[in-house]
Order: C-alpha cells, then structure tokens, then sequence
C-alpha cells in the first residue's frame, strides 16, 4: 500500500489545508478583483468627447454650459470639450489648416461657414436637422445641402435706454454723440460694434434690396447708399471728433459700454446694441429698454425691416458622438433650455415658451418680433461676407471713428478686396426681400 | 502499530531514525534521513531531538506535543509562524506528521512568494509607473507653460515700443515654440491640445494688433486703441492668453501632484509588501529550521538562496522606490512655483538631474515578476526532494 500524501495524515488536517488552499485563492481573487476595479474604473472614466468650438466665453459661455451642454453630458454620457474665445475664426482656421478641427463649431457668420462648405470641410445635416424646424433665412441651403442651423439667436436693429428715460428725451440724446454708449473692443474682433450700425443705417435708410445687393458683394462700397450709412454712423457717434469721446469709443470693450448709463450723472443714455446685451448687468440694474432703431436712426425708410444675428451649428468631423450632440443642439428641448437663460433667443417654433410662461416683457417682445412673419429679418451682413471682408470691414470701422477723412481710401481697399476672385458670397440674407 | 499502515517514511520520523540510528537500529532510512545525517549532522554531534514528533519535552494537554518552537532556538518566529499555522498534530495513530508539516511549509512559501511578488510589482508600478510621464511629459510641459508665459509678458513689455522691434518679434517666438513643445507633451490630452491650439490662434492675433498699433503715431488714439485690444486678448480674466494658459498650467501641476504623491493606496501597497517579505522571511527561516530539526540539515541551499533574494530584492526596490520617489518629490518642490527667465532654464536643468535614472529603474519591475518566479522555483526545489520522499515511498 503507497502512503498517503503529505496533507492528508489526520482527519484534522484535510480542513486546514483546505483552508489553507481557500485562503490562497481567495487572496488571490482579491487582487484580480481590484486590479479589475481599478481596470473598469479607469476605462468607464474615459467617457468618448466630443470637441465643440464658439466664441462665448463669460456669462454666455456660463449659460451654455449649465443649460445645453449638461444636460447633454448626462443624458448621452458623452463629454463635451468646449472651447470658447473671440478669436474664434483664427483658431479654426490654424485647427483646420493643421487637419485637426473641433467636432462642432458654432460660428457667427455665414460667410465663413459657407467658405468652409466650399472647401468640403463641413458635414451636411440634412438628415440630422428638422427641416421644418427653422426659417429658410437661418438654415441658407447651399450646393443643395443645409450645413448649418442657429443655435442662438439676436436682434441687432434695436437701441437700449434706461427705463423711464422720455421720447423727448431719447430723441435729444440721439441727436449727441456723446449720449451714445459706443464700445468697439472685443478682442480679436475689435470692430465689429462698428459695422453693426453701418448695416443697419443702410437697411433702414435703403431697405433690405439694397442690403441684400451689398451683403452679396452686388453693390460696391464706394456706392452713395454705403457711403451714405458711413456718415451717418460718422455724426451719430462723433467720429473724428472729441478727442476723449473717440478714444473712450475705440478702447471700451463692448460688454462694458453701457457702464457709464448707471453713473451719477449718466454718462450715456443710448446703446445700439444686440438684444443679448440686456443681460449686461448695467442693462439690468437700469432696467433697460428698447426700441426699434429705426427711429433714431436719421432718415430711415424701411418699415418693418430687422437686422439679425445668429450663432450657426455646423459639424466638422463627422463622429457618432458629434452627430448625437448636433440632434441635441438642434431639438427643442436644448433650444428651449437655451431661450430660457435669456443669453439669446431661439428661432425654432417648436422652441417657444408657451404664452403664459413667466418672463419680462422685452425678452418675449424680442422673441416674438425675431419670428414675426410679416417682419423682414436680414442676416447681419459682415457675418454673411466671406472673413477677409469682414474682418477688413471691421478695422476699416475702427479706422473711420478715428479719422472719418479716411473714408475714400477706406471704402476703396473694401471694393479691392470684395473683387478678389474665389471669395464665396452668401446667396441670400434676408427672409423677404424685393 | 500494523505495518504499512503508517503514514511516515521506512525508518519512522527522522528525529526516531535519529534515535534508532544512535542505537544502531533500523537501517531503511530515508535518503533525506541519510543526507540530513551526512550534512547536517557532522559525527560527533549529537542529535538534538527536538522534533514536535519526538517523545521528549512536555506534553499539550491532551497528550499532543508542544510545539516546537518553544523549545528551538529559533524562538520567536518560528513560534509566530506555529500561531499563524495551525499546530501538528500527530496522526491519531501516533505516526509521523512530517510529510503534513512538509506539505503545508511548501504551499505557504509558494503562496507567500506569489502574493509579494505581486503586491511588490504593483506597489513598484504605482511609484515607478508616473515617473515616465513626470520626466516626459508633465514636467516638461509645466516649464514650457511657464517659459511661454514669461516671454509673453516679456512681448507685452516690449509692446509699447515706438516701431515694432525685434525682441516683440522674439518673444513672440519663444511663447509659440514653447507652445509647441508644450503640445509635444501632450499637455491634458485632446482637451488640452485644443486649448493649446486655441492659445495659439490667441498669440497671432496678440501679435497682428500689437504690430498694428506700432505703425500708427506715437500719439495716436488708434494706437492706444489697438494696444488696448493686444491687452485685453493678453489679459482678459477667463478667456484671455495668460489666463487659459495659467488654468492649464494648474491642470499640469495638479498632474504632478498626483503623478508625485505617496497616496492612501500606495501606503497600504506597501505596506502589505513588507508585512508580507517579513512574513516570507520568517517562513523561510521556520522552514529552514524545520528541516534541520527533522532531517538534520543545517542548511537548505534552495532556501537559503530563496532567502538571499528576497533580501536582495527587497533591498533594491526600496532603495530604487526611495530614490525614484525623492527625485519626484524634488520636482514637484520645483515646479510648485511660477517660474521666470533664468529660473526657468535652471529649473529645466535640476528636474532632468532629479529625474535621472528613474526611466531605468522604472524598467525593472519586470525583474520583480522574474524574481518572484525565482523565488518560488528555489522554495520549490528546496522542499521537492523531502516531500518526493514523502509521496513515493511505499512500506
């Protein structure tokens, strides 16, 4: 007879090598165990991103972020990785150039977008984006294909005063310079304050034919329509005037330019200013009004004709993920979110806050006149020209407040370029137009 | 007794073939019984008998034998090890327990020798694992940070000039190469490339308003208008340059903070390591001891090989960790401040001393893996041969 093996020599030792034999696996379970742990947790940690570029930064950005982009963090599990700056236009270009653009990004101007649909650089979203959802204005279709759609929205043919500030009142301190709260600074796009009022004199002196003629590159600079819009921005602010009023125009940012209107005396009562710029905090604690500029804006004619800005969505790199956050961007739900924060409006139908919903009374005024249907809405124009133009209308504006005289040789070199062969021209800017 | 019903080898117990080979009884020894006279047991030197199996030393209540290791000099451990171990038991037919005792010894140093080479690999690699990405990537990317700040603070100092000046134009390159390098580095991975790129386009728009601002009159309001849009794309609180680059920078020191700190976890890692080599240690030398009394070896040569190992293993990884861990935590010290001009580049020069070496000791925790393997092969082979005998032996 062999002999038993070693373990099992008395009864009493069978469990305890057993036990022995437990422990071992069981330890040794533990460490696979945590080692799994640690494995699982650090890959569920690495949650698929999406890159989104735009050019809120601060309270807008602030808003973005609590009303659109967490919700969609949590619901999709899916991480957005926003970047905002002003020099929004600079860094995609050097993102694209580099072959490594953002996902998504949300852009200003139509011109640029388009300029980047002609390169093949934008994904269509014809089947991601409800095509009743927006206006035809909003979502211009281009080669056939819908590349963007608004996000946000603002009316810019408005000009903002201190609640209880008398029309006898507004119409003496629109005929003062120095009652206009003019800021130009804004980083990069330093300027652009400026061209906002050049756009929207020649819309309401010269309708939205001319305006659209101009935002297509039709109608030349040097035209005595633009030119006239130039002069009359040039007297209502004091272009080339006192010294300390231009300088304090060109060096205060545009957030901070309706500071003064809550000093003691008022430095300033006027802003002609974006609807967005209500919920600048001077704005808010002087209970801003508005009315339509048409009626400070010297000789103006066009009736019912609104200038309009918009933030476009458009995908750059087409990924499960992006597609998944433009179907978010684009519901009613994220745009509602958006409308409710009051950062700027939505212009989806389906968006609206339902009449009896709580709200001030010149945000759902604001709201309903960016949808009013019997009301003409033209898109911001530099924002439809292609980026060349605009940004050299944008200086040419800083230039022409400090040294009106510059005119000719401003709006020349602006004909020059808008000549230049290969620049891409929006078709259409304005929702009616004769 | 019934023969070849006994569960110990021909011969008995080696502490009774001790005793029988005194009084020239029994010759069937075992061949570990021979070797353990012939080895351990030089001529002349009386057997000790103190095996738990023998007859002498008091008795356990209930007629089981004390253990052993109150009477062996090996005292203490060996008397830990029995209270960890359950205590021999004699077959209750009285018979040997030694290829039990054998048995148990082997698995616990297998079991031991595996579970430290595995808390040790992993509480190497918790150390040792960030200092590659500490020298390649963090640091470095904390000193381009801080080197493409200083130059553009530099750049905004030379702004002012009267005409535009070739130390704007340098600077301006320095920030955009430190950019660079700082992207190499894979600065917060895609979010953070992205936000360098943003910088980036930031830096270029920094320099064409700066440069606008230079063509215009020394007196100018255009000028001090374009050099307020410089600054404020300098300086805006949140999205301006600095401020993007210094909420990077944060990112980036607070990778090395992480990447560079002893941890809770890194703690119990080794603290479990060095419970666990003591626990080894000692098994070893009871085992060690175990054998001399039983077979009379003095020594062992795969334990004692085992034990020289995980001494030297021990001793070099703790001496690579403190080594690797210090140079860390020099670096941190170093990069926990802003830095400016010169400190920058002597501060580039202490982290790679500092850093030194780590990448190599880094690649030695797959020696870790192939000295526990050795470790367990030499425990195997020590015990192998005894337990053989103990397996195949027929009576």
């Amino acid at each position: 007879m062999s002999a038993p093996q070693g373990g099992p020599a008395t009864p009493a030792a069978a469990p305890r090598a057993r036990r022995v034999r437990t422990l071992t696996v069981v330890a040794s379970c533990l460490v696979l165990l945590a080692a799994a742990v640690v494995f699982a947790v650090r890959a569920l940690g690495q949650e698929p991103t999406v890159t989104l570029l735009a050019n809120w930064t601060g309270t807008d950005e602030r808003n973005f972020r609590e009303s659109v982009i967490e919700p969609f963090e949590r619901k999709y599990h899916i991480h957005v990785d926003y970047q905002g700056s002003s020099a929004e236009s600079q860094v995609l270009g050097a993102d694209v150039e580099a072959g490594t653009p953002p996902d998504v990004v949300v852009l200003t101007g139509p011109g640029e977008l388009a300029d980047y649909a002609r390169q093949g650089q934008l994904k269509p979203l014809d089947d991601l984006v409800p095509r009743a959802g927006f206006g035809a204005s909003w979502t211009t279709p281009l080669d056939g294909h819908v590349y963007w759609f608004p996000l946000k929205a603002d009316l810019k043919s408005i000009v903002w005063y201190p609640a209880g500030t008398s029309e006898r009142q507004r119409a003496e301190a629109a005929g003062r310079p120095g009652r206009w709260c003019v800021g130009m600074g804004s980083g990069a796009t330093s300027g652009w304050p400026g061209t906002d009022w050049i756009e929207d004199i020649l819309l309401q002196q010269y309708g939205p034919g001319t305006y659209q003629r101009w935002a297509r590159g039709e109608l030349p600079w040097t035209s005595k329509e633009v030119r006239s819009a130039w002069t009359t921005w040039g007297r209502l602010v004091g272009a080339g005037g006192d010294r300390e009023l231009v300088r304090r125009a060109l060096k205060t940012p545009y957030q901070d330019a309706s500071k003064p209107v809550t000093g003691n005396p008022r430095g300033c009562t006027l802003e002609h200013q974006a609807s967005f710029i209500r919920n600048q905090e001077s704005w808010k604690r002087a209970d801003g009004r508005y009315e339509p500029s048409a009626r400070r804006i010297p000789g103006a004619r066009a009736s019912d004709a609104w200038e309009v800005s918009g933030d476009l969505v458009a995908l750059l790199h087409d990924t499960p993920e992006a597609r998944t956050l433009i179907r978010h961007l684009a519901s009613a739900g994220a745009q509602r979110a958006w409308n409710a924060e009051e950062s700027g409006f939505s212009v989806s139908p389906g968006a609206q806050p339902a009449p009896s919903d709580a709200g001030a009374a010149w945000h759902r005024s604001l709201a309903a006149t960016l949808l009013d249907d019997r009301a003409v809405h033209c898109f911001d124009a530099s924002d439809a020209m292609p980026p060349s133009v605009r940004d050299a209308f944008a200086e040419a504006a800083i230039e022409f407040l400090a040294h009106p005289d510059h005119l000719n040789a401003l709006l020349t070199s602006l004909d020059t370029l808008s000549r230049t062969q290969g620049l891409t021209w929006v078709p259409s800017v304005c929702d009616r137009a004769p | 007794m019934t023969p070849g019903t006994r569960a110990t080898p021909p011969g008995g117990d080696p502490g009774q073939e001790a005793r029988a080979g005194g009084r020239g009884g029994d010759l069937r020894q075992s061949s570990d019984a021979f070797r353990g006279r012939a080895g351990g047991n030089r001529p002349g030197v009386p057997s000790r008998g103190t095996s738990p199996d023998a007859p002498a030393g008091p008795a356990a209540p209930g007629g089981r034998p004390a253990p052993a290791g109150r009477r062996t000099p090996a005292g203490r451990p060996a008397h830990l090890l029995h209270r960890l171990l359950p205590p021999d038991r004699r077959a209750p037919d009285g018979g040997s327990t030694t290829a039990h005792d054998l048995a148990v010894r082997h698995r616990l140093l297998l079991a031991l020798s595996a579970l430290l080479t595995l808390s040790l690999f992993l509480s190497y690699e918790g150390v040792h694992g960030d200092a590659n990405p500490l020298r390649t990537s963090s640091a470095p990317a904390v000193l381009s940070l801080d080197t493409a700040l200083y130059a553009l603070g530099q750049a905004q100092r030379d702004a002012g000039a009267t005409a535009p000046t070739s130390d704007f134009q340098k600077q301006i390159s320095v920030a955009a190469q430190s950019l660079a390098a700082a992207a190499g580095d894979d600065v917060g991975g895609p979010a953070g490339r992205q936000a360098l790129q943003t910088v980036a386009g930031l830096i270029t728009v920094y320099a064409v308003k700066v440069q606008q601002a230079q063509l215009q009159p020394a007196d100018s309001v255009l000028r001090e208008a374009y050099l307020s849009y410089a600054t404020s794309v300098l300086t805006d609180e949140g999205s301006g340059i600095q401020a993007r680059l210094k909420a990077l920078q944060g990112q980036q020191r607070a990778a090395v903070h992480r990447q560079t700190s002893f941890g809770p976890l890194l703690w119990l890692g080794w603290t479990t390591t060095l419970l666990l080599a003591l626990a080894l240690g000692a098994a070893l030398l009871e085992t060690q001891l175990f054998l001399r009394r039983r077979f009379r070896r003095r020594y062992n040569r795969g334990l004692l090989a085992a034990g020289a190992l995980l001494a030297a293993g021990l001793a070099a990884t703790l001496l690579f960790t403190v080594w690797t861990h210090q140079g860390m935590a020099d670096t941190r010290a170093l990069l926990d401040r802003p830095l400016t001009g010169r400190l920058i580049t002597d501060a580039g020069q202490h982290t790679a001393s500092y850093l030194a070496h780590t990448g190599f000791r880094a690649s030695a925790a797959v020696w870790i893996l192939i000295g526990g393997i050795l470790l367990m092969a030499l425990a195997e082979t020590g015990l192998r041969q005894h337990i053989d005998d103990y397996r195949f032996r027929t009576r």
